[in-house]
């Protein structure tokens, strides 16, 4: 079979091939409430590496996401008491306006999006030091329970956050198949300079797409410090690099254009598998980025479309 | 003393080179002429090694030779000086030099500069370029750096054994007068120490330089003229030769345009660079054609029409409106629809089908609120498809599949589904077959009945006199003539060259 036609199909094959991997070794792996609690666990990775999609599908990246988490972790520790369920307002525009402007250095002052994003990520880290005085902090568990309480409870073995990463994926699969923005977006990653001379606002679009990145790993923050009940300015810290390769390994290529959430939902899961197994194998936790890094560098030696590259810097 | 013998060269589709003979002799200039598309280029990419021929042999010395890349062919003494200057312009002009060859200066991979600066100074005294190798390329002219071209390829003579061979390709595009004079001597010098075959679109310095000239057309050789053996015009003529049809450019099918009704208006508008007071106007019906050699300014008064380039002076009108800060998105809003020469790069997204391609230019039109209505996009794709026979499977296509024809079949549909009334067509045609090439011409027809205007740059001059009601000549960015072309007594392709050149 040829390799081309097999290509859009391997990340599912490799996530199937993954469990049974698993769970020959360990039967009691593929218990219903034991995939399904695995699942809920990766939600806020999920979420970070649904943002990211868009930045890697315009072919660009946003280096900033897991910064971002960090210091959204801290703005909802801290803004929980007096804001209330305001605060999740408060960060999602946070997301979104930080977002913009690494797109906005991107596109209108041409710095390449994994510097901007990268300088916007310095930010937030700082921030979020100051913010919290570069120490652990706690929400109110009653306030917490009250107002954000729906979000990580469980329906029978359903974790809750399952049905917010399926709400965001469902919103993100329709703009991204239905809507004008959808199709600007691929076309730019596909081909930016037909794009543009279709007549096509490329700066306006990509902005969006850094933009969304940003909200999403706002989102992928708040979630993260509602189930931990607080923040700190580290503690998202391992993210990044599997968020990356969730988006890579799912099939969307650093040189953008194919690919989408849909894919980067099959990469998630790919990636919370590879966790697992580290676990039932003996991985010790610091070791487990090492794992991510050599898996990284595979899935983008798989997935990058050579065709597009002139050189590589 | 280097020769070929019966090349061919294929390319999917066509047939670049057909048996071509070619040979030049020691201390030989060889001038090679022909048409865009006539296989001069691919003629050159196989005598210095770029490209390898499917039929025939290369022989030097009788000996035949077989290249695998350039750098194989340089080691048998070929050199080629680029038209897009080849050179590094942060490096030194001594780096330049010996770019890739700097072992016999070093020791333990640290350079002996004083060496290489000396070596150098030999090189540039050759080529009688006086500047001190140090000098960082990117403060150099033009001209010097052309020099420059020249005597890094010259340092064959010290590395290879036998004779050079050295490629002249349009040297002269980016000289002042002054400085082709002077490059004509320093070649005609330096032919005590190597042959040049010299390419050029400018007829006048090819018959100066040249001691024969290779006349190309269609892949061919159709001629081998000594010096002073014929005129710059018999020359061109067995350059266009094909008896053309005026069938073929659908004359018969020319209407009348609207002078009533302009489309776009220029007055003395400027543009960054060279283009300067640019005064034309389009009018409903009519094909303007813009003639000119490369880099004349064509491409940049279309890019002005459609806002991607600001002029810095003069006034622009769209449809009688003035436009100040034209957008893109404000041209095409204004029906605006452009053709890019570069098909697969800007013309197409390749990996987006025929459908997502069509709609591209024109979203809000198949959107409410921004959510598309696919089922309506497709069925406008299945309508063009079956208008303009575009072969695709079906509407779910990738774009990047389909055959050249088909692709610009499907960037013309984008536009003229969209009702663009004035479109900018860069070299439509290039790099057709003759029936696609056809639908083309029957479809600038159609649209100029339907009351489009249309600005074109034209693949030949043949297809510029064919197709157009008005030709404008470009040189060096200012208007030199305009022409009139009414069926029966349309200008002459010596008409056109007489000012273009």
């Amino acid at each position: 079979m040829d390799i081309q036609r097999l290509k859009p199909h391997l990340p599912w094959i490799t996530l199937l091939i993954l469990v049974a991997i698993v769970g020959t070794a360990d039967p009691s792996f593929l218990k219903p409430a034991n995939l399904l609690s695995l699942a809920g666990d990766i939600v806020p990775l999920f979420i970070m590496a649904l943002g990211l999609t868009f930045a890697i599908y315009i072919g660009g990246i946003d280096l900033s996401a897991q910064s971002m988490a960090n210091m959204i972790t801290v703005v909802a520790s801290v803004y929980l008491a007096p804001l209330g369920i305001w605060v999740a307002a408060l960060c999602i525009l946070a997301g979104l306006t930080l977002g913009t402007i690494s797109g906005y250095l991107t596109t209108r002052m041409y710095v390449p999006s994994f510097i901007s994003t990268l300088a916007v990520g310095g930010v937030c880290f700082s921030v979020a030091q100051w913010l919290s005085g570069n120490r652990a902090l706690n929400m109110d568990a009653t306030q917490r329970n009250e107002t954000f309480g729906w979000m990580i409870g469980r329906t029978g073995i359903v974790p809750h956050e399952l049905f917010i990463a399926l709400g965001l994926l469902a919103i993100c699969l329709i703009l991204e198949r239905r809507t004008i923005l959808g199709r600007a977006l691929k076309a730019v990653g596909a081909g930016e300079l037909a794009a543009a001379a279709s007549g096509l606002n490329v700066a306006r679009y990509k902005i969006l797409a850094f933009a969304i990145s940003g909200a999403l790993a706002a989102v992928a923050g708040l979630l993260f410090s509602v189930k931990l009940s607080g923040g700190a300015p580290t503690i998202a810290n391992g993210f990044l690099l599997p968020a990356i390769v969730a988006v890579l390994v799912g099939g969307t290529p650093l040189t953008g254009g194919v690919g989408g959430v849909l894919n980067t939902a099959i990469g998630t899961l790919i990636v919370a598998v590879i966790r697992a197994s580290m676990l039932y194998f003996g991985i010790a936790a610091t070791q487990q980025q090492m794992v991510f890094g050599l898996v990284l560098i595979v899935a983008i030696a798989l997935t990058i479309d050579r065709s597009k590259l002139r050189t590589v810097k | 003393m280097y020769e070929l013998r019966a090349v061919e060269k294929k390319f999917p589709g066509v047939k670049a080179l057909k048996s071509v003979d070619f040979s030049i002799s020691r201390g030989e200039i060889v001038g090679l002429v022909g048409e865009n598309g006539a296989g001069k280029s691919t003629l050159m990419k196989v005598i210095y090694g770029a490209y390898q021929p499917d039929g025939g042999e290369i022989l030097i010395d009788g000996k035949p030779v077989r290249f695998s890349g350039p750098r194989d062919a340089m080691e048998r003494g070929i050199g080629m000086v680029f038209q897009e200057q080849s050179l590094i312009t942060n490096l030194s002009v001594m780096e330049n030099i010996f770019l890739g060859y700097e072992d016999q200066f070093s020791r333990f991979g640290v350079v002996n500069w004083k060496a290489m600066a000396k070596a150098a100074r030999k090189q540039l005294a050759k080529v009688k370029l006086d500047i001190d190798p140090r000098t960082v390329t990117s403060s150099l002219s033009f001209a010097q750096r052309q020099l420059l071209e020249l005597a890094k390829v010259l340092t064959l003579e010290e590395r290879v054994q036998g004779h050079l061979v050295v490629l002249l390709d349009e040297p002269t595009s980016v000289l002042a007068e002054e400085e082709v004079k002077l490059l004509f001597k320093l070649v005609r010098e330096l032919t005590t120490r190597a042959s040049f075959i010299f390419v050029s679109h400018r007829m006048d310095e090819v018959m100066e330089l040249s001691d024969r000239i290779y006349v190309m057309k269609d892949g061919h050789v159709v001629d081998v003229v000594s010096r002073g053996a014929a005129t710059p015009e018999a020359i061109q003529h067995k350059m266009v030769g094909r008896h053309v049809d005026r069938e073929y450019y659908r004359e018969q099918k020319q209407r009348p345009y609207d002078p009533t009704k302009p489309l776009v208006e220029l007055s003395d508008v400027s543009l960054p660079g060279r283009v300067r007071d640019i005064s034309l106007t389009l009018h409903a019906g009519e094909v303007l054609c813009l003639v000119g050699t490369e880099g004349s300014g064509r491409e940049a008064i279309l890019r002005t029409i459609y806002g991607m380039y600001a002029p810095t002076k003069g006034v622009l009108k769209i449809k009688g409106k003035t436009v100040s800060r034209l957008t893109t998105q404000d041209a095409v809003e204004r029906g605006v629809g452009y053709v890019p020469r570069e098909r697969k790069i800007e013309g197409i997204v390749t990996g987006m089908n025929v459908y997502e391609n069509m709609t591209l230019s024109q979203m809000p039109r198949y959107a409410r609120m921004g959510w598309l209505d696919v089922a309506n996009e497709r069925a406008l794709a299945r309508k063009w498809i079956g208008k303009l026979a575009i072969k695709a499977s079906s509407e779910y296509a990738d774009c990047g599949n389909l055959s050249g024809g088909n692709q610009q079949k499907v960037v013309l549909a984008k536009w003229r589904s969209g009702g663009s009334d004035i479109m900018l067509l860069d070299h439509p045609t290039r790099g057709l077959d003759i029936g696609a090439k056809e639908d083309v011409y029957d479809m600038i027809r159609e649209m100029c009945d339907d009351g489009v205007g249309v600005v074109l740059v034209a693949d030949t001059l043949e297809e510029a006199i064919g197709l157009s009601h008005t030709i404008v000549v470009i040189k060096d960015g200012e208007i030199q003539k305009r022409f009139d072309c009414v069926p029966g007594s349309k200008p002459t392709l010596y008409d056109l060259l007489h000012y273009m050149i």
